[in-house]
């Protein structure tokens, strides 16, 4: 059963891309069933305009969205009664914006920090309408991996993890973990249909929060 | 979150077996069984589905079954 209200709620800001101002936001901790149905109701129909514009446009496939297929209901369905997994959402003007599902049972591959424990990013997403690459629509709100990002540092010291997080990163996110994050890139992974995996060590979890990314 | 506590009896080896592993993880005591308790749960899920548990030697590629009762 999905739960109906989240376990913690954070006050975070979103950057509105059109006035460049910064909008109240709330991270809740938990991704509960309100947030499945925004995802249900108005995520996936607003994908499908979108796909169908790229589609309209003679966009090669290779370039819509690769996390198109992923069906939220169905991973939280999956984790919802294990302690290893922690859901995330972010919500802001009364409607969800990203999401976000995490793995505390993963090791880190890094020289020098493998086989200490880290948080494992398993899925982020944010909504169709808060992303830059679909469909020539510039993004509504700026900001929301970045505060995923945070929340997966933050969890990863409460859990004793020193910050350590990883992933493995679709080719569209790759420059965002890279760039955006300060993650170290560990190549691709055969073992993982050949996506490159990210990691942050403690260093540079710890810069990250010093330079106020994710807010 | 609310969080409960208790009181945990060990014998001297398993203290022994429990602070040893907490310096090579570099976790506290409490976390490093919370993460027992968390990979023990998974375990379970996987056997309860009827999924078995190996351990692969990475070189060999060979595998050792973990008989769990």
């Amino acid at each position: 059963m999905i739960a109906t209200a989240p376990s913690d709620v954070t006050p975070v800001w979103l950057t509105d891309r059109n006035t460049n101002e910064l909008v109240d936001a709330e991270l809740w901790h938990g991704i509960v069933d309100r947030n499945l149905a925004d995802w249900e109701a108005e995520w996936i129909p607003d994908l499908q305009r979108r796909l169908k514009l790229l589609n309209q446009q003679k966009v090669e496939r290779r370039f819509w969205p690769q996390s198109r297929h992923w069906d939220w209901r169905d991973k939280l369905r999956e984790i919802e009664r294990r302690l290893a997994n922690l859901s995330f959402a972010i919500v802001a003007q009364d409607m969800t914006q990203a999401m976000m599902t995490i793995d505390l049972t993963k090791r880190a591959r890094m020289p020098g920090h493998d086989g200490q424990h880290l948080v494992y990013i398993d899925f982020l997403e944010a909504a169709p309408w808060n992303r830059n690459d679909l469909a020539e629509e510039p993004a509504r709100f700026g900001g929301c991996g970045l505060i995923l990002i945070n929340a997966a540092i933050q969890q990863s010291i409460l859990e004793g993890f020193k910050g350590r997080i990883g992933l493995h990163s679709l080719p569209q996110a790759n420059s965002f973990y890279a760039n955006a994050c300060g993650m170290t890139d560990l190549g691709q992974d055969a073992t993982y249909e050949n996506l490159r995996y990210f990691e942050l060590d403690p260093d540079s979890a710890r810069s990250f929060i010093e330079k106020g990314k994710g807010e | 979150m609310s969080k409960k506590t208790m009181t945990l009896n060990l014998t001297e080896a398993e203290m022994a077996v429990l602070e040893e592993l907490c310096d090579k993880k570099d976790l506290s005591k409490t976390v490093l069984l919370r993460q027992a308790l968390r990979l023990y749960q998974r375990v379970e899920e996987r056997l309860e589905k009827g999924d078995k548990l190996f351990f692969e030697d990475e070189a060999s590629k060979e595998k050792a079954e973990i008989m769990m009762l």
